[in-house]
């Protein structure tokens, strides 16, 4: 077993007066695939959006108990979230390139960051960013194209190399699929098994094949509250609860 | 009802509908053509002007001056004699009275078209050489066909002996059409033939300008600030219906307004193209911050979140990416809202921009006129020569609006492209 590199203690998310997510406890292992299902509206998205706080940016937002990272609590109003979000990368449900080159689009996060002073530095990111990402041999002699003329899961894949190239610690992924055709879908899972060798990973789906082929470990949020968390195995062959049971069988949702 | 009957009667809604449809687009097109017909018909000969073709003797003995003579002294010196001279000559006139009514012929600046040729040429003094001069008002239109000759006397302002000139000239063809310079160089006059756009085109210049200048950064940094910054609270609300209500109001009450503040209480000069700007600026600043609001809100917030999570930081994600996206949407309303400014002359009518103003401006703090205004005073002129002059000047300003509302229509649709 991987070491906790997140931990959730008691997370409560308030949309104004309608509560979002109810004392959640959740360790999330460094170097893992976690996956995160439930049906929609289930409070899955919001609590990833804790993990990098872009809840922030919704006003009515309110969010309350602890999230740690290696032990160091980040729901503290005196903590930088840009320096955050540079550890914590995210890739969106609907893939979101920058109307720029795909050059720029890589190169973007490196740049505001510091990271490659010289153009030669920038290069190398972006080529080490776009291999991991298994979209180099696809874009390279074409850089300086729009990020927004790739296909959508050229774009996607795109996304996840954005988010990459300010070498995150954690990689969050909210649907990153769901816009996605098979093909493209099973390009991005072989993606995420590669890299969870680097990067710990949490991804929101739909799903329940793709929870089973690209997670080690699965929890399932009903109505905002986590109802079960295990090993991926154990969770869809064995749950505990009848309510993971019925979900995980089809039976709601 | 049947079905037969059903899809009939649907059919033909359809068929009516599709008539009103066209009926009303004809109708407008036909009531722009009518307007466009009129202000060309108009307008379009007060691009030409007539002259007459003079035989110019520079003699030694009516001049003070000799060749040669520097820029000051030709200034200075009288051309007078020479001028009335040289008139005379085109025509035998019998007595005084006539004579009066051939010198009447030429516009009251004979005398300087003289000497200005002069000062091209200053070693003329006893040769004798041709000289298109500018035929008055009355002869102007008179040859261009606006003048009706077929009236008694007594109600014609050209008389009996200055049409037989008028033909014995067209006769020996000495009146020519020339190119209007002086339309488009001139400040305005009493005389039609000399009046020109040169001294509004110049105001609106001016004041167009200024109000670009204090409207545009203000509108930008307010709408970005509101759009991405503001918190969503009663406040702003507040602020968003308030910006919708000054864009509604009437723009004389923005003349009102900058009377009282610019001109009575902070004293700025009057009728000047500063003024002018200022008050522009007021009235346009609203209508730019509603599209510059609206270009900011198109941009999708994928685009923000996409930024805000690769660590970029509010400010660096607004300005990063949501302003350039935005900004052609912006720059295209701002050009629709400086077209509307510079069609505007309610304001401008208050703050004194109204007044007779012969000099060009040279400075945006001279007293100056405005084209929207410039139209608004010939329109009101008696003299035929000013009619066509009026269709003329809101011909320059037609001009100038298309060319303003194409540029902003190009920036938007560069804009639509590029998120393809």
């Amino acid at each position: 077993m991987n070491n906790v590199k997140i931990k959730s203690k008691n997370l409560n998310v308030y949309y104004g007066e309608k509560q979002a997510l109810f004392d959640v406890n959740l360790d999330l292992n460094e170097k893992e695939v976690t996956a995160l299902i439930g049906p929609s509206g289930c409070g899955k998205s919001t609590f990833i959006r804790c993990i990098n706080r872009m809840n922030d940016v919704i006003d009515i937002c309110k969010v309350s108990g602890n999230i740690e990272i290696d032990g160091v609590e980040i729901n503290d109003k005196n903590l930088d979230v840009v320096s955050l979000r540079e550890r914590v990368g995210m890739v969106f449900q609907k893939p979101n390139p920058f109307p720029k080159s795909i050059y720029d689009n890589i190169s973007y996060g490196p740049k505001i960051h510091g990271k490659g002073e010289t153009k030669s530095e920038l290069d190398e990111i972006v080529e080490n960013s776009l291999k991991k990402a298994a979209l180099w041999e696809e874009v390279k002699d074409r850089l300086d194209e729009p990020g927004t003329g790739l296909s959508g899961g050229q774009q996607q894949r795109l996304c996840i190399a954005r988010a990459i190239s300010v070498n995150p610690e954690v990689i969050l992924m909210d649907e990153p699929c769901s816009a996605l055709d098979p093909i493209a879908t099973a390009k991005i899972e072989e993606l995420i098994d590669e890299l969870k060798k680097t990067y710990t990973i949490v991804i929101v789906t739909h799903s329940m094949a793709q929870a089973v082929r690209v997670s080690q470990k699965t929890g399932f949020f009903h109505l905002g509250k986590l109802i079960e968390v295990g090993k991926t195995e154990k969770i869809f062959k064995n749950p505990d609860n009848k309510m993971t049971q019925d979900y995980i069988t089809g039976r709601f949702g | 009802m049947t079905k037969e009957e059903r899809l009939k009667k649907r059919h033909s809604a359809e068929k009516r509908f599709r008539f009103y449809g066209l009926a009303s687009i004809f109708v407008a097109l036909l009531f722009v053509l009518i307007l466009v017909h009129n202000i060309f018909s108009k307008g379009s000969s007060a691009f030409m002007k007539t002259a007459i073709n003079v035989e110019v003797f520079f003699d030694q003995e009516l001049l003070e001056i000799k060749n040669g003579a520097t820029e000051d002294q030709i200034l200075e010196a009288d051309f007078y004699d020479i001028t009335i001279e040289s008139l005379l000559k085109v025509f035998p006139a019998q007595d005084l009275d006539q004579e009066n009514q051939l010198i009447d012929l030429f516009t009251t600046d004979a005398e300087i078209e003289i000497k200005r040729a002069f000062l091209e040429n200053n070693n003329l003094i006893g040769k004798k050489i041709n000289l298109e001069i500018t035929a008055s008002d009355d002869i102007d239109q008179l040859h261009k066909g606006n003048y009706p000759r077929d009236l008694p006397e007594d109600r014609r302002r050209i008389s009996d002996f200055q049409l037989i000139i008028y033909d014995n000239l067209v006769e020996n063809k000495k009146i020519i059409k020339n190119f209007n310079n002086y339309f488009f160089k001139n400040g305005d006059s009493r005389d039609p033939e000399l009046a020109g756009i040169g001294g509004a085109l110049i105001g609106s210049f001016y004041s167009i300008i200024i109000c670009l200048l204090l409207a545009f950064p203000v509108a930008v940094l307010a709408s970005i600030y509101l759009e991405e910054f503001a918190p969503k609270n009663k406040i702003t609300d507040f602020i968003e219906i308030n910006i919708n209500n000054l864009a509604a109001v009437p723009s004389i009450v923005y003349g009102l307004l900058a009377l009282q503040i610019l001109l009575a209480t902070i004293q700025l000069p009057r009728s000047t193209p500063l003024v002018a700007g200022i008050t522009l600026a007021l009235m346009t600043l609203p209508r730019i911050i509603i599209p510059c609001r609206a270009s900011l809100k198109a941009v999708p917030p994928s685009i923000r979140e996409g930024a805000l999570a690769v660590g970029a930081s509010k400010f660096q994600s607004v300005f990063h990416h949501v302003v350039p996206l935005a900004l052609p949407g912006t720059l295209s309303g701002t050009i629709i809202g400086l077209a509307q400014a510079l069609g505007e002359t309610a304001p401008l009518i208050l703050i004194g921009m109204v007044a007779f103003v012969v000099d060009i401006p040279s400075t945006p703090i001279d007293p100056s006129s405005s084209l929207p205004v410039q139209v608004y005073l010939w329109s009101e002129s008696a003299e035929r020569g000013f009619v066509e002059k009026t269709s003329a000047t809101i011909m320059m300003l037609l001009s100038f609006l298309i060319v303003m509302n194409f540029l902003a229509v190009y920036l938007r649709q560069k804009f639509e492209k590029r998120w393809n």
